[in-house]
């Protein structure tokens, strides 16, 4: 059999990670005759950023949508914390879901809540008997970090696209996960406020040695925070390795990507 | 190199069984054999019927367990039962003025105006209350929370409640379907009171009578039998709306018009059951009328 997928220039580790967080190989996933995800392998370790890259409607959100359990797959394995997501029940799935972040491409803000119930939703459920007061501190600080102190008594609808972005991370990251799935964080935002997402995204990294999936076609953000990146065509990881690495590949589907963004 | 992976997916379904990986097949429901010989419209009917029940025993497998959402269960409580007051009053008050109005022509041709009071009030309490008010509320809170949930559901949130590990079944589901199911007979008692206030008016615009001598005259002529089915039937009435606007909600199609189309179905699927519920509910009743 063909040995296809993973790094086609190489194995690359600028600097050595910890256990596979997450493993997934051989992929499959569809929507009837839509063949999304076709064989696809990748696997994430504890402490990396991957940045995952494609063309718009190649499955991408899809493919981080598996990792969490809102979608199944049909053929393959995908490795969660060294658990296979498909045969995991309902509770222990909840127990899984609370150790990742899920910042949605749309947001997905409740728009029946304010920015602070908003962040205290999760907290309460999981926030190990923390009182008021460390909650509403929590919150505050998380605010603090996005940018959006004053907002905190707002409700979504009075948000801007782009603050909202800003609040759905901030939810995300209040639970300090050690897996965090980016779906298009900085997509929409100002280059400046989209840096500064990214340096938060570098931060949480470093602070709490969290994993992360980034889905970006923003290869500033890309550049900066992906340790690893993987270019998905065709429902394949089509080819991976690190931004230095891929950009000097001359194949034209993966060069697209890189053209305008020499280092 | 590079361009051969483009091709591989093929390549391998044209020409090799993949069984590099260990292969966890999602669970797939068995259809019955004749399902498929159905017509479409009852095939479809009995789909959605089903699809339905399953989601009724979801939520009596849900509903005893905590967490609780009692700040959940309240808040719609007070947005399901208190705001729709109003509305319910007001169509409660009419038409217990309109059916008096209109009632007694009828009986004063047969002499019989005295009875007015009791004839009303037992049409009231017994069939045209209950029914009135579930209608009125299958429109207003059937759409509302159709829509609501329709929106949640197209925008993600729904789905963002499940990653974040709160069962959004529980948390939106089952505490809108409680709320419904013990507001409505409130708001059916409520509207009851005021359709016979409404009576008592009409009443008293052609003849002399007094409040308490026009609810003497109710009481006297109805009784247990008359009060207690018509009360019971509420809770369905109540859980019906409750369970459709949930269903049509919480399974809306993607897209803006997926909004529009739960509140619009669940609307008229709640008022249809509401018929087919009090249906069921006279031939209980008369059955157990005649033991
Ligand atoms: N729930 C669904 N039902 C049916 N098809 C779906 C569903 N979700 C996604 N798809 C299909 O899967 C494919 C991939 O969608 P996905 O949302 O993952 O794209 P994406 O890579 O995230 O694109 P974008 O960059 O625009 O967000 C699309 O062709 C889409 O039509
Ligand atoms: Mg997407």
């Amino acid at each position: 059999m063909m040995e296809p997928v993973t790094a086609p220039v190489g194995k690359s580790t600028a600097r050595e990670y910890g256990e596979a967080i997450i493993e997934i190989a051989h992929l499959h996933k569809s929507f009837g005759e839509n063949h999304v995800l076709n064989d696809f392998n990748l696997t994430v370790r504890r402490g990396e950023n991957v940045v995952v890259l494609g063309k718009s409607g190649c499955g991408k959100s899809v493919l981080i949508k598996c990792i969490v359990g809102l979608l199944k797959y049909e053929e393959g394995s995908l490795k969660v914390f060294g658990k296979e997501i498909n045969q995991l029940k309902q509770k222990e799935l909840d127990e899984m879901r609370a150790r990742i972040g899920f910042v949605f491409q749309s947001s997905a803000l409740y728009d029946s809540m304010t920015v602070r119930e908003n962040l205290e939703f999760s907290l309460r459920r999981h926030g190990k008997g923390k009182s008021k007061q460390e909650i509403l501190q929590l919150v505050e600080e998380m605010l603090e970090n996005v940018g959006l102190a004053n907002a905190i008594n707002l409700m979504p609808s009075e948000l801007s696209g782009g603050m909202r972005k800003r609040i759905g991370l901030a939810r995300s990251l209040i639970l300090k996960p050690e897996l965090m799935l980016y779906d298009e964080p900085t997509t929409g935002l100002d280059p400046i406020t989209a840096e500064e997402i990214s340096n938060l995204m570098l931060a949480m990294q470093q602070k709490y040695n969290t994993s992360s999936i980034i889905i970006s076609h923003d290869m500033h953000c890309a550049r900066l925070t992906a340790n690893r990146l993987a270019v998905m065509i065709d429902g394949i990881n089509y080819a991976e390795g690190t931004f230095e690495e891929l950009s000097k590949i001359t194949d034209p589907k993966v060069h697209a990507f890189f053209k305008n963004d020499k280092l | 190199m590079l361009m051969t992976y483009n091709a591989l997916p093929l390549f391998k379904f044209i020409f090799m069984e993949n069984k590099s990986a260990p292969t966890v097949p999602a669970k797939k429901r068995k259809e019955p054999f004749w399902l498929p010989l159905l017509p479409d419209g009852f095939r479809d009917f009995l789909t959605e019927a089903g699809e339905i029940s399953r989601f009724v025993t979801r939520f009596f497998k849900e509903v005893w367990f905590p967490p609780y959402e009692f700040k959940e269960i309240f808040r719609q409580s007070y947005e399901i039962g208190y705001r729709s007051l109003p509305l319910v009053g007001l169509t409660a008050f009419i038409i217990g003025l309109v059916l008096t109005l209109q009632s007694r022509p009828t009986l004063a041709r047969f002499g019989a105006e005295s009875w007015l009071p009791a004839m009303v009030g037992i049409s009231i309490i017994r069939e045209i209350g209950p029914v009135i008010v579930a209608l009125v509320c299958a429109g207003k809170i059937g759409s509302s929370i159709g829509a609501e949930l329709g929106s949640m559901k197209v925008t993600e949130q729904i789905d963002a409640m499940e990653v974040s590990g709160t069962n959004p079944f529980r948390y939106i589901v089952v505490s809108r379907i409680l709320s419904t199911t013990f507001m409505i007979p409130i708001l059916v008692i409520m509207g009851d009171a005021i359709a016979l206030v409404g009576s008592y008016l009409a009443v008293k615009l052609t003849g002399a009578i007094s409040l308490t001598l026009f609810f003497q005259e109710v009481f006297e002529s109805t009784d247990f039998s008359d009060f207690v089915p018509a009360f019971i039937k509420t809770f369905f009435f109540g859980f019906a709306i409750g369970v459709i606007g949930c269903y049509k909600g919480y399974n809306s199609k993607k897209g803006t018009e997926g909004v529009g189309e739960s509140a619009n179905s669940s609307v008229v699927v709640a008022s249809l059951l509401v018929f087919v519920i009090d249906l069921v509910a006279v031939q209980i009743t008369q059955f157990f009328g005649y033991l």
